[in-house]
């Protein structure tokens, strides 16, 4: 038995070292120990550890690659279903390997004979595997085998067959050696030769039911396993297996028709075939899964076309993301649900009871149903829809009262509402809007300057806003930004706003914050702070490096003609220039007399700047006009300056300026005929019957002073000085430019309204053209009796200034408090009342009385 | 036989991908011994024995063949 065992191993040896051309028998000796001694315990018997171990080796010596082309050759190997003990020959090869061999040499011939008989001696040739077959070496190796393939997964099922049957071999060995293993076998002992044909039999057969095992194991559609299920299910003639509905089901979940269950283009879903011998208790469920498949079409049709629509836009993408999300969720489900499939197929043969039923499929996907049927409905409202209103449609979904849709809506809403969070962020921080497919609330125009950027280049879009911002906040957020760019581009103000940082980074991961702002107000208190911030900073440069309320000083000073000495000073130099003609007029003239007013007072301690800005401006000429009715001071505004005072406010500011520069020019006027009257006075006193009409002239002047004072009273101290407190308060009080700019308006408003200048005031004090041919006629009649006698003709201005005299309670009914407040100042003592109340029923529009007075005036003077 | 054709292919490329393994490994096995070897674990030997066996011969053939040289 030993020769006969040796005959293999004398084959083996005679092949592996056939340059030794002599006989060795003292080598197959100690061979056949080495083999057969249990000395060599093996450590690992793992395919994998080894595999590991090998590559651990290359990586080791730096050959990485080549531990990548060893396990992509491994990986080979593992697909060949013919090697049983791969882990064994990977071990053979892993200890033959280059430096193993180098590592365990180093003895020479001499110790090699040593060692062997050694083990000669040392291991007795029959070792302790006592209980098994003891006497000869093949059994030995049998031994090794069944203990050792116990942990290689596939041959483990051979274990227990004794694994000889014949393995495969190359072509180049000779046929001789093919039967080398089955001829071991048969040489082993007589006893077993007769059973060595059914053996191989035995395993052939295995080994074809471990084929289609294992591919069915691998889950690949094969031919076998449908066979196996046609033929496992036979059904009667129409009625459908259930296996056959469940692969229609899984088909119809991802949207594909099958054969039983098609797609109905009328009804747009998925409807069973009416024939399909399908049992009326599972019709209904298999109709309320087909549900899925259609759904399934619908949110993958909606994301699919979405999502390679670049003009759709950031939030339209992330919607498109999160669809896709669900989607993989689903696929995976997709794919559970077949390999169950399968493994039904497979578990025909052992009865586990686990296997997929219909209704096992509609319990399991009640969940996916929910969620498949909220993202159909999100899609369907999301169409056409894009940027904030596509948030604000997920965004009504959120108060779902189902915990897990709410849960689902919160999700996707985090990942559309992603972009527009960063985008409100870089807006507020960096003052940049990246919104190439308008998407964001806030819209810019590019073809706006920066001298109109506050009023006209950002705007709301308000279909965009989502509904979890709410308008005030989008406002905010808008104005953050429009501040941050006025910043940068008006005011070229490159400092970093303090205390925004901070912000920042802590607001930016938390999108949530922006649609849970009923539980957390994060998302408010960040706005609020980076807009407080923000604001202030802007107020900050505005008021220190633009000096902003010093020009609205200087406005009130000479606009508004608060600066009383200069303005007199200067009303003296003009006044000679001024009643030329106003084609007489120069320019250079006007502004070196303005410049020598601005000399003599104390107008010149004030900011070189304001009065640089200080000029002289001439109106448009029409017919008739002297040099005081085309004259103006202008104040020159630029930079961001000029976003509070617009072209428009500065309109205003001349009119009102206008307005007051004539009531001054009356009060002066009127001052210069009180002092003619007081030096001619003393002349006169030696023409006593003169006395009559200088009382009357007294009278006369005397009233009309009274009633300039009073306008100017009025004028200054409850019109301009309330109104400009007023501004100033609200000026330290504003929390943005955008309440200074308001404040400014009103401001403004007020003081036109109050003078009369407003549109409303005009209308009453106009003149028709009837009115002012009456005038013509009055006037010419005026004229008439004026030259027949002094006497007549000051008892005729006396009785017409009374006639025109103004206040009559009448007018006040629709006039402001002020309004009558001046009615009531002018005539405080009721005198005019007293002594003709009928007169408060005049009819005579202000304006022309106004007119006529100063006409009337004009004449006195000339006289 | 096309069965036994096929997995006469199929040992072939699995012959061949161990060889390449051998080679990558530097084992110094030839494609006729490795057959061998193979053919042996196959049966159940044990490889760490073989591999004893394998790396003794070889130590003795190179022996002979040095003797040999010396020799003539």
């Amino acid at each position: 038995m030993v020769e006969h065992a040796r005959g293999l191993y004398d084959k083996k040896e005679a092949f592996s070292s056939y340059k030794l051309q002599h006989a060795l028998s003292p080598y197959y000796k100690v061979a056949l120990t080495t083999l057969g001694s249990s000395i060599y315990s093996l450590t690992e018997t793992d395919e994998f550890e080894i595999a590991e171990k090998i590559k651990r080796k290359f990586v080791r010596q730096k050959r990485d690659k080549d531990a990548a082309v060893f396990s992509e050759l491994h990986r080979i190997l593992q697909g060949q279903k013919l090697l049983r003990n791969r882990w064994a020959i990977l071990y053979l090869l892993h200890r033959l390997s280059g430096e193993s061999t180098s590592k365990q040499k180093g003895g020479t011939s001499s110790t090699f004979f040593h060692s062997l008989s050694s083990h000669l001696v040392s291991t007795p040739f029959v070792s302790q595997h006592s209980g098994q077959l003891t006497t000869d070496g093949s059994a030995k190796i049998h031994s090794v085998t069944g203990s050792s393939t116990a942990s290689s997964g596939i041959s483990s099922i051979r274990s227990s067959f004794h694994s000889n049957d014949p393995s495969p071999v190359p072509q180049s060995v000779p046929p001789s050696y093919l039967k080398t293993p089955a001829g071991a076998q048969l040489l082993r002992g007589g006893q077993v030769l007769p059973s060595t044909g059914e053996r191989v039999l035995h395993l052939l057969g295995r080994n074809q039911t471990d084929t289609t095992l294992m591919l069915r194991s691998d889950r690949t559609i094969s031919t076998t396993s449908t066979s196996y299920r046609m033929s496992r299910k036979p059904g009667s003639s129409d009625e459908l297996s259930e296996a056959v509905i469940l692969r229609e089901l899984v088909y119809v979940f991802r949207g594909i028709e099958g054969k039983y269950i098609k797609y109905d283009v009328t009804k747009e879903g998925y409807r069973i075939d009416a024939k399909a011998g399908i049992p009326r208790a599972l019709r209904k469920a298999v109709a309320k899964l087909a549900e899925c498949g259609w759904m399934y079409n619908q949110i993958w049709k909606y994301a699919d076309s979405r999502s390679t629509d670049r003009a759709f836009g950031l939030v339209g993408q992330s919607f498109c993301d999160a669809l896709h999300q669900e989607l993989t969720e689903y696929y995976r489900l997709m794919s559970v649900l077949e390999a169950q499939l399968k493994q039904n197929d497979d578990e025909v043969l052992s009865d586990h009871g686990s296997e997929l039923t219909v209704r096992r499929l509609a319990v399991w996907m009640c969940g996916p149903h929910i969620r498949l049927k909220t993202m159909a409905a999100l899609v369907d409202v999301c169409q056409g829809k894009k940027g904030g209103a596509l948030a604000t449609a997920i965004h009504s979904y959120l108060q779902h009262g189902d915990p897990t849709v709410r849960s689902l809506i919160r999700h996707m809403l985090a990942l559309v509402a992603q972009p527009i969070f960063s985008t409100i962020i870089t807006w507020q921080y960096h003052g940049e809007l990246e919104d190439t497919y308008h998407e964001f609330f806030v819209a810019s125009d590019p073809t706006v300057k920066n001298e109109r950027l506050w009023h006209e280049k950002y705007t709301l879009r308000k279909s965009m806003i989502p509904s979890f911002i709410s308008l005030e906040q989008a406002k905010k957020i808008l104005l953050t930004g429009k501040s941050v760019n006025f910043l940068r581009q008006v005011c070229h103000d490159r400092t970093s706003i303090r205390s925004r940082d901070i912000i920042r980074q802590t607001e930016t991961n938390q999108v949530e914050s922006i649609f849970s702002q009923d539980v957390n107000g994060i998302f408010q208190k960040m706005i609020d702070a980076v807009y407080k911030e923000t604001s202030r900073h802007l107020l900050d440069i505005l008021h220190t490096k633009y000096k902003f309320v010093d020009h609205l000083k200087a406005m009130r000073r000479y606009l508004l003609l608060g600066q009383g000495d200069f303005i007199r000073y200067l009303m003296d130099l003009l006044e000679d220039d001024l009643a030329k003609p106003p084609q007489m007029l120069f320019l250079h003239n006007l502004t070196s007399i303005l410049e020598t007013a601005i000399r003599g007072t104390n107008a010149q301690y004030d900011d070189i700047d304001i009065l640089r800005r200080l000029d002289v401006r001439l109106l448009e000429v029409s017919p008739g006009d002297i040099g005081w009715d085309v004259f103006s001071l202008d104040y020159h505004v630029d930079g961001p300056v000029q976003t509070v005072f617009t072209p428009e406010s500065m309109i205003i500011y001349l009119r009102v300026f206008n307005f007051l520069w004539r009531a001054k020019r009356m009060e002066y006027i009127l001052a210069g005929i009180w002092k003619s009257q007081m030096s001619n006075a003393r002349i006169l006193k030696s023409m006593p019957e003169l006395s009559v009409v200088l009382h009357h002239c007294h009278m006369l002047a005397s009233e009309m002073v009274h009633f300039v004072q009073q306008v100017q009273y009025y004028i200054n101290f409850e019109v301009l000085e309330c109104s400009w407190d007023e501004l100033l308060n609200k000026m330290n009080d504003a929390e943005d430019l955008d309440c200074v700019i308001a404040a400014h308006q009103v401001f403004l408003d007020t003081i036109s309204t109050r003078c009369l200048l407003d549109k409303q005031s005009q209308g009453k004090w106009g003149v028709t053209e009837t009115e002012e041919r009456k005038e013509e006629r009055r006037r010419k009649d005026f004229r008439h009796t004026m030259l027949s006698a002094t006497k007549a003709q000051l008892s005729v201005l006396a009785s017409s200034y009374q006639e025109i005299w103004p206040p009559s309670s009448s007018y006040a009914i629709n006039l402001e408090q002020r309004h009558k407040n001046f009615n009531f100042r002018l005539d405080f003592n009721e005198q005019y009342n007293a002594r003709d109340p009928k007169l408060r029923r005049s009819r005579v529009p202000h304006k022309t009385k106004r007119r006529d007075r100063e006409e009337k005036m004009k004449q006195r003077s000339d006289e | 036989m096309a069965d036994s054709e096929g997995k006469l292919s199929a040992a072939r490329e699995a012959m061949d991908t161990i060889v390449e393994i051998s080679t990558l490994l530097n084992t110094g096995l030839d494609a006729d011994t490795l057959a061998i070897c193979v053919r042996l674990c196959e049966s159940g030997a044990n490889p760490e024995a073989l591999a004893k066996v394998i790396q003794d011969l070889q130590r003795e053939s190179t022996a002979l063949k040095e003797a040999d040289s010396t020799v003539s």
